[in-house]
């Protein structure tokens, strides 16, 4: 179960053709997950020292 | 969290090949933008029953998030339609239904900006979260009577699953590891929105 | 109440009469938009003619509330009447008798013109009568919504609520054309009209509430 199915990095690039698709994808999930997390974490960053401020 | 990323030790698919590969995302992102919605119906039903407001905070908290995760469904669908349908889009049953879904997502994003009383965006928003949870099987309904490209669910509850054990415990693996990273969004969200809508309260200063 | 509300929608001629100019303009447009022989213009005439219902519904219900809501009488009405959502009732069924009827009508005429099939035509009557009222209660929905924000955002917001109508007219249209029983369409719509016909009105009423607190 745990076998590795590809025999190179290359060929685990390449997907037989297939991984223009599929790292696409994976690329596309991972850049509006951190965008998103990244997002929210600088908005509550920037709440946090608007009310430090008067302090 | 990071499970997803190394479920890619699977063998090949006989008839899709390595395309199938998108699967581990394009499952977990559907089934989540469905979730996520079933989640702001129940804080909507909370909120307009027991006037909860961080309920309130909830449903704008889960909307962009919610936005997100079905934009991704239905892009890597598509980009995983490419290499299999040999077609992009298509008019049919899932597809369209998971549109509709976006642009409901959009739709009460757009309502509650546009407000700049948020108590009153707030319910009005419940209202609208409600009605369009009634809505969501009708569609689906509708929409399964086009006869259809898309395969239908390969795991359900009741039935054997159809696809492969090795192919299985990745996704089922890929499903929980997506529905984390989302509760963490959601988490990290709806603090955003609580310290946004509290930020006179006094806590709030004790807290920061 | 009924006829209060009647002569108030009918002395405002533009919002009546206006849904039912664009109806009529589409439904022309199109023969002019595709160069077809004539038994070839059925093709897509049909579905022309649901999203012309759809948008001229929309049109109607634009300023369904506004009014009553900038001079106030909106927020009277609510205080004095215990039952606010049957007045949204009746309201509905006004604009509906005087815009969605006589589009019904035109539908009919129209495709008895373009299909020169009486039996099809007559089915399409029903049909048009219902997806109008359906179209109508969910368009209310979202105008008392998005009221005093402008028609078109509460317009995108019930959109998808009305997409699955649609389907339902498309499918429905297949099944009169091959002629298998196109009824059970009309018994699905007609449930569903039920359903709405009950609920929209109490939803519609709350979120007004919510708009004048």
């Amino acid at each position: 179960m745990f076998n590795f199915a590809f025999n190179s990095l290359y060929e685990a690039l390449y997907m037989n053709g297939h991984g223009l698709y599929v790292w696409s994808v994976v690329i596309l999930v991972f850049i509006s997950l951190l965008g998103f997390f990244i997002g929210y974490t600088v908005k509550i960053k920037k709440i946090k020292d608007k009310l430090n401020e008067p302090n | 969290m990071s499970i997803i990323w190394g479920l890619f030790f699977t063998p090949e698919d006989f008839v899709q090949g390595n395309s199938y590969r998108i699967i581990y995302l394009h499952v977990p992102a559907s089934f989540l933008s469905q979730t996520l919605y079933l989640a702001m119906a129940i804080s909507s039903v909370t909120y307009l029953i027991w006037r909860v407001k961080l309920a309130a905070y909830l449903i704008i908290a889960i909307a962009p998030i919610g936005a997100m995760t079905t934009f991704i469904a239905l892009i890597s669908g598509s980009i995983w339609g490419i290499p299999t349908w040999g077609t992009w889009w298509q008019w049919d049953a899932r597809i369209t239904s998971t549109l509709i879904l976006f642009i409901m997502y959009l739709g009460l994003i757009s309502l509650h900006n546009s407000f700049s009383n948020h108590e009153k965006a707030d319910k009005l928003l419940s209202w609208l979260v409600i009605v369009g949870a009634a809505n969501i099987p009708i569609i689906k309904k509708s929409v399964d009577w086009w006869s259809t490209l898309h395969q239908s669910a390969s795991i359900t509850l009741t039935d054997k699953p159809s696809i492969d054990p090795v192919m299985l415990y990745p996704l089922i693996g890929s499903i929980i590891g997506f529905f984390g990273l989302m509760i963490c969004l959601v988490l990290l969200s709806s603090k955003y929105q609580i310290l946004h809508r509290e930020k006179n309260k006094s806590w709030v200063r004790d807290y920061v | 109440m009924f006829e209060l509300e009647f002569l108030k929608l009918r002395k405002k001629t533009r919002s009546w009469l206006g849904p039912i100019l664009v109806f009529w303009l589409i439904m022309l447009a199109y023969p002019l938009t595709v160069e077809f022989l004539q038994d070839k213009l059925e093709i897509g005439f049909f579905s022309v003619l649901w999203i012309a219902i759809l948008i001229s519904m929309m049109l109607a219900t634009e300023d369904i509330f506004s009014e009553d809501y900038n001079d106030g009488s909106l927020e009277q009405t609510l205080i004095k009447n215990p039952s606010f959502s049957f007045i949204i009732v009746t309201k509905i069924f006004t604009y509906w008798l005087l815009i969605g009827l006589p589009i019904s009508i035109l539908s009919f005429v129209f495709s008895l013109g373009t299909s020169e099939d009486l039996s099809l035509s007559l089915s399409i009557f029903p049909l048009a009568i219902i997806s109008s009222y359906i179209f109508l209660n969910l368009f209310v929905l979202g105008n008392a919504l998005s009221l005093n924000k402008g028609s078109v955002l509460g317009a995108l917001v019930t959109m998808p609520l009305a997409l699955p109508v649609l389907i339902v007219l498309g499918k429905g249209l297949i099944a009169i054309q091959l002629d298998i029983n196109y009824q059970s369409f009309i018994f699905l719509l007609l449930g569903s009209l039920s359903i709405i016909i009950v609920t929209i009105p109490i939803v519609v009423s709350y979120v007004i509430k919510a708009h004048l607190e």
